[in-house]
């Protein structure tokens, strides 16, 4: 094959292989420009590549440490809202659960929270005023207690209130002497509201019962004292 | 004279073709690493996100320490009204049993960050989709989303339990907890249905195990005391 290509070689013009050389030189020019081309091509994929894994990164971290933001709408669910700060809640931070035989003169009224009698009162419905000694005791176990003036919530409404409670860990029980109609205890804290229909009894009930900052949430509500006039 | 088309000397045709090209690329590369850091965000977060007060999960942590709630004082009033050594500890296993399981699940919620009261009604949670989307395999034993829990003893039904001594306590305690534990068995099956989060799902199926053979005991229990 050699001996051929170089007869075929000879046989050339001199003008056939200026042009064939022309050729070669134009060959190697186009390969020179391709591995230019691609070394190009790769520096700006590798630099895009390296830039954008910067960017994922932060992506990432980002979406690992997004918090929801804090809500503002008015149209909360009543979770939502419970989460929030209930207005007009008062916090007593002070509130020992000592266990005590004698009356207590509680701080607030009703009480929420502080000395206690050993034996709690049996959670429910009540018709009745109950003894707050006994009532604290529940507080202690995570219980809710909503006491009403018997005056002012009568008829539907105490229908109203009766039917809005809870099945477990909560007091209902009418209250002589309230500054309001209806007061929301728990274990260190409490609400004075409106009515029955007040939005925050169902925003208080729903961040206060059986809440962790009750001391003991989840002991029993029941087979202690059961008051007068318990209904359910 | 075709091989000086592609001769540099021709930048004007092939740039514009070069850059819409390398736009591409970017593009893509810009698509690529957005999804590689949203995946390895949601991944090195916490897993599978938290379940949400909506949830199947939260409404059955909720509704679940309820009930359990109530087999544990049914089953403290019967150890104080029989002096029947099988029923006393039979009972003292459930009560023991269901107040840890009522810990676990109080601690879910505190750790899902939600109340432990929920802001719908009973049972609302069975409303949530099933899994699966099989028809008839929903597994909510032919409840109704928001009607009262199944299998939960009335006010009179723990009156008469309260007041009642001897047998007679043993009898109806069985009696009650018979329909207790068939309750419980829907709701815990219930939430099979419409959760695939391991620490719910694990205890939820044991209760269905635990429940079921207990039944099966109390029936025994039972068919002893006619």
């Amino acid at each position: 094959m050699a001996e051929n290509d170089e007869t075929a070689h000879e046989s050339l013009t001199i003008k056939q292989q200026r042009e064939k050389r022309r050729a070669e030189k134009v060959a190697a020019l186009k390969a020179k420009q391709a591995k230019e081309k691609r070394n190009r091509l790769i520096g700006i994929v590798a630099g895009a590549t390296a830039g954008l894994l910067i960017v994922g990164t932060l992506v990432a971290v980002v979406v690992t440490s997004a918090t929801p933001p804090p809500p503002t709408s008015q149209n909360l669910t009543a979770a939502e809202r419970a989460a929030l700060e209930i207005e007009g809640l008062e916090i007593f931070e002070s509130v020992e659960g000592l266990h005590v035989e004698t009356p207590v003169a509680y701080e607030m009224t009703p009480p929420a929270g502080g000395p206690h009698h050993p034996r709690w009162l049996n959670c429910g419905t009540y018709e009745q005023e109950v003894p707050a000694e006994f009532a604290v005791h529940s507080l202690e176990h995570g219980a809710v207690w909503v006491t009403y003036d018997p005056d002012l919530v009568t008829g539907g409404d105490l229908d109203a209130l009766r039917s809005a409670m809870p099945r477990t860990y909560m007091i209902l029980s009418p209250f002589t002497g309230l500054d309001a109609p209806v007061v929301a205890s728990a274990w260190g804290a409490q609400v004075a509201l409106d009515g029955v229909d007040d939005p925050r009894l169902v925003d208080f009930i729903i961040k206060y019962r059986q809440s962790p900052t009750a001391p003991e949430p989840g002991a029993l509500c029941s087979q202690a004292l059961d008051g007068e006039g318990k209904i359910s | 004279m075709t091989t000086t088309s592609v001769a540099p000397s021709d930048p004007a045709l092939a740039a514009p073709v070069r850059r819409s090209r390398l736009i591409v690329v970017i593009g893509l590369l810009v698509l690529v690493s957005l999804t590689i850091g949203v995946l390895v965000g949601r991944v090195t977060s916490s897993g599978a996100p938290m379940p949400s007060e909506a949830s199947a999960e939260a409404g059955f942590a909720r509704d679940m320490q309820v009930h359990h709630g109530q087999a544990v004082e049914m089953s403290l009033l019967v150890r104080d009204r029989s002096d029947d050594a099988e029923v006393r500890l039979f009972a003292l296993d459930v009560a023991t049993a269901q107040a840890q399981q009522q810990g676990q699940m109080f601690a879910w919620l505190v750790m899902w960050g939600l109340p432990q009261t929920s802001s719908s009604d009973e049972m609302e949670w069975l409303s949530r989709p099933v899994i699966d989307g099989s028809a008839g395999h929903d597994g909510h034993g032919g409840h109704t989303p928001g009607e009262p829990m199944p299998g939960v003893a009335t006010f009179e039904q723990m009156q008469a339990l309260q007041s009642a001594t001897g047998v007679d306590a043993e009898r109806l305690y069985l009696e009650l907890m018979i329909e207790h534990h068939m309750g419980g068995v829907d709701m815990a099956e219930a939430v099979l249905a419409r959760s695939d989060d391991p620490v719910v799902t694990q205890l939820a199926r044991g209760m269905v195990q635990l429940q079921q053979k207990e039944l099966d005991y109390m029936a025994e229990l039972l068919a002893e005391r006619p």
